[in-house]
C-alpha cells in the first residue's frame, strides 16, 4: 500500500541571478514496510529530495503527499507535528543531544511526539527498543562516552521509539567503518520489517544496497527511467 | 522532560561561569549604588529623614535657601495656620573644642517641632558621628561668632548635611551667631495639597534637595555612574546569553528537526536565564546586605534592601529582554542547516 507520494517535485536554488534547478520534476511512491534506497553521484539531488520529502525544506513546485495530506501546503507548525509524530530521522552523524543520557534521548522523543504512554510504560518501551538495537547496557551513558557505531544505534533507536510511519535515513553509515555500516543497515532493515516502517534512504555505499527492497538511481535532478 | 534543567546539570561549569559573571557584575552595581546612596545620605540625611512635606523659602531667594529670609510676621502667620509646621535655618560653621581643634558642622535651628531637636540656650545636640570621634556628653565647644559656650547635651542618629555632622542649637544662639532675626525656611509635613503663601515659593523634599547645587551636581554624577553600570551590566548579561545561544544553534536545529516546538526551546532558554540570574542576584543581594551591616563606620555606605530588590528586578528584566532578543536566532534556525553542519 502506498503511504507516501512525491508528485512532480521541483527545487530551484537562486545564487545571484543564476537559478539552478536541483530537482526537475520528481515522481516517486513509497510503499508501506519497504526500504527504498536513493543512489546517485554527488549533486544528483538525492539528499535534497529526501529533505523535501521529510518536510525539512520546502519544494519550489509539486506535491508531497503523506497519507493523503499534501505537506507542501501545510504551515510549519503542521509539518512539525507530522515530523514529530510520523517521521523518524537518521543522519550521517548521530546528532544526539550531548547533555542527555541514552535513555533520556529516547524519552525526549516520546515527549516530542506527545506519546500517550505513562512514565512506566515509556520506560518499558525504551528498554524494549534499546534491547532491539543492543544498547540496553549503555542506557545511562552520555553520547560523549559512546563509540561512533553506538551513537548511530542510539540515533536509530531515537528515530523509531515513537513508532514512526516513515524513516528517513541520509547516509546513515557514512561515518562508520565497513563492519559497523553492515550492522547498522541490518538493524534498519530488520526494524523496518519488524515494525512495518517505510524507509527512504540516501546512500553512496553500494554495499548497503543489498539491504534495500527498491533502488532508485538519480542523476542531474532526475530519476533514471530504468531504475524506477 | 525538563531539558533546561538536564543541560544545566550536565554542563555545570559553563553555567557556573555564567552565574559568577552575573553575580560579580550585580554585586559591583550594588556596592557602587550603596556608596552613592551613602554619599547622598552623608550630604542630605537631615532632609532625607524628614517625612514628605513642603519647604518654603522667599521668592527673592531665587531657589537658594542661603539667601532666603522669611519675614517674622509671615512666619508667624504660617505657623499659626499649620500646627505641625516648623521654621528652620541651616548654616555651615565651625565648633572649637577645648584644645582649640576646629570641627566643621552644619548648625541647624528650628521653632518648636517634633521633627527637629529642640535645645535650650547654650546647649548643643550633635550627630552621632561626633560621638564616634570621642566627643562626650558634657564636653564644651566655642564658636568665634558666639560669646558663650555650647555644652553637648546628646547625640542623634544619622543627621548630616553637606557632608558635615549636624549641630542642633537654640534659635537665640543662632540669631546671635549669624546676626539675623529671620529664619530661612518653613517646613510643613504632609504630602498632599501644599497651601500657597504670598511671597513664598513651595518645594517638595526632592525639589528642595535639587536647589542645593552641590547636592544636585554630586547626585547627577553618582546617578549617572549607577545607571551606566546598570545599562552596561544588562548589556553584558544579554551578550553572555547571546554567546550561549550562538554556541547552541546546532543543537536547536537538531531539536527542531526531530519536532521540538520553537516555543519549547524559548522556554528552555528562559528557564536557564531566570534560574541563573535569580540565584546569582540572590547571592549578590545577600552579600551586599552583609556588607551594608559590616561596612566600616566611617565609610558612607547606605544600601536599603528595597534598592537592591529594585535593581535586581531591573537586571532580571534586562537579562530577559537580552536573552529573548538573542533567542530570535532560535526562530531563524533551519533544522536542515544544523544537520548539514555535522555533529553538535
Amino acid at each position: 500500500m502506498t503511504i507516501f507520494t512525491i508528485d512532480e517535485v521541483r527545487k530551484t536554488f537562486s545564487i545571484g541571478e543564476i537559478n539552478e534547478e536541483i530537482l526537475k520534476g520528481i515522481n516517486l511512491s513509497l510503499k508501506e514496510g519497504e526500504v527504498t534506497a536513493l543512489v546517485g553521484a554527488s549533486g544528483s539531488g538525492k539528499s535534497t529530495l529526501l529533505t523535501i520529502a521529510a518536510g525539512l525544506q520546502p519544494a519550489s513546485d509539486g506535491q508531497v503527499i503523506f497519507e493523503g495530506q499534501n505537506i507542501t501546503t501545510m504551515s510549519s507548525e503542521q509539518v512539525r507535528k507530522i515530523r514529530a509524530n510520523n517521521f523518524g530521522f537518521v543522519f550521517q552523524f548521530a546528532h544526539l543531544v550531548p547533555f542527555l543520557t541514552v535513555e533520556e534521548q529516547l524519552m525526549l522523543m516520546l515527549d516530542v511526539s506527545e506519546s500517550k504512554l505513562k512514565k512506566r510504560e515509556q520506560k518499558k518501551e525504551i528498554d524494549k527498543i534499546l534491547k532491539l538495537v543492543e544498547m540496553d547496557h549503555r542506557k545511562n551513558a552520555y553520547p560523549a562516552s559512546l563509540s561512533g557505531g553506538e551513537r548511530q544505534r542510539v540515533a536509530i533507536a531515537r528515530a523509531i521509539i515513537h513508532k514512526p510511519k516513515v524513516l528517513f535515513a541520509d547516509e546513515p553509515t557514512a561515518s562508520l567503518d565497513s563492519k559497523r555500516s553492515k550492522d547498522v543497515m541490518t538493524l534498519i532493515s530488520n526494524l523496518t520489517k519488524t515494525l512495518n516502517i517505510t524507509t527512504l534512504m540516501v546512500t553512496h555505499d553500494e554495499e548497503m544496497l543489498s539491504f534495500a527492497d527498491r533502488i532508485i538511481k538519480m542523476s542531474d535532478g532526475q530519476i533514471l527511467p530504468s531504475a524506477v | 522532560m525538563n531539558i533546561a534543567w538536564k543541560e544545566m546539570k550536565k554542563n555545570k561549569a559553563r553555567f557556573l561561569i555564567l552565574g559568577s559573571i552575573v553575580f560579580l557584575v550585580s554585586l559591583l552595581t550594588f556596592i557602587i549604588s550603596g556608596l552613592a546612596n551613602g554619599l547622598s545620605q552623608d550630604n542630605a540625611a537631615l532632609i532625607k529623614k524628614l517625612p514628605d512635606g513642603t519647604f518654603y523659602m522667599t521668592k527673592e531667594a531665587d531657589k537658594n535657601y542661603n539667601l532666603s529670609r522669611i519675614n517674622h510676621s509671615v512666619q508667624e502667620k504660617v505657623l499659626n495656620k499649620q500646627k505641625n509646621a516648623a521654621a528652620i535655618s541651616i548654616q555651615m560653621g565651625f565648633l572649637n573644642d577645648s584644645e582649640g581643634k576646629q570641627r566643621s558642622v552644619a548648625f541647624v535651628t528650628s521653632t518648636d517641632s517634633m521633627l527637629f531637636k529642640n535645645v535650650k540656650k547654650g546647649e548643643i545636640i550633635l550627630d552621632k558621628s561626633m560621638k564616634e570621634e570621642g566627643i562626650k556628653i558634657g564636653d564644651t565647644f566655642t564658636n568665634n561668632q558666639y560669646n558663650g559656650k555650647f555644652v553637648v547635651k546628646g547625640f542623634v542618629d544619622n543627621q548630616k548635611f553637606s557632608h558635615a555632622p549636624v549641630a542642633f542649637i537654640n534659635m537665640e544662639d543662632y540669631k546671635e551667631m549669624y546676626r539675623v532675626n529671620d529664619m530661612q525656611l518653613i517646613f510643613i509635613p504632609g504630602g498632599d495639597g501644599a497651601p500657597s503663601f504670598a511671597g513664598l515659593q513651595a518645594f517638595s523634599n526632592n525639589q528642595f534637595l535639587s536647589t542645593i547645587s552641590s547636592y544636585k551636581a554630586e547626585q547627577m554624577s553618582l546617578n549617572m555612574i549607577i545607571w551606566f553600570l546598570v545599562v552596561i551590566s544588562g548589556m553584558l548579561f544579554a551578550i553572555f546569553f547571546y554567546m550561549m545561544n550562538v554556541q547552541k544553534i546546532g543543537l536547536y536545529g537538531i531539536l527542531k528537526a526531530i519536532g521540538v516546538k520553537t516555543s519549547a526551546l524559548f522556554k528552555m532558554m528562559w528557564t536557564q536565564m531566570v534560574f541563573i540570574t535569580a540565584i546569582s542576584l540572590s547571592l549578590s543581594v545577600a552579600l551586599s546586605q552583609i556588607f551594608n551591616i559590616a561596612a566600616p563606620k566611617g565609610l558612607p555606605f547606605h544600601l536599603p534592601l528595597v534598592t537592591t530588590v529594585q535593581l535586581s528586578v531591573i537586571f532580571l528584566l534586562i537579562g530577559f529582554i537580552g536573552a529573548t532578543l538573542s533567542g530570535i536566532q532560535i526562530k531563524k534556525v533551519e533544522p536542515l542547516q544544523a544537520i548539514q553542519q555535522g555533529e553538535v
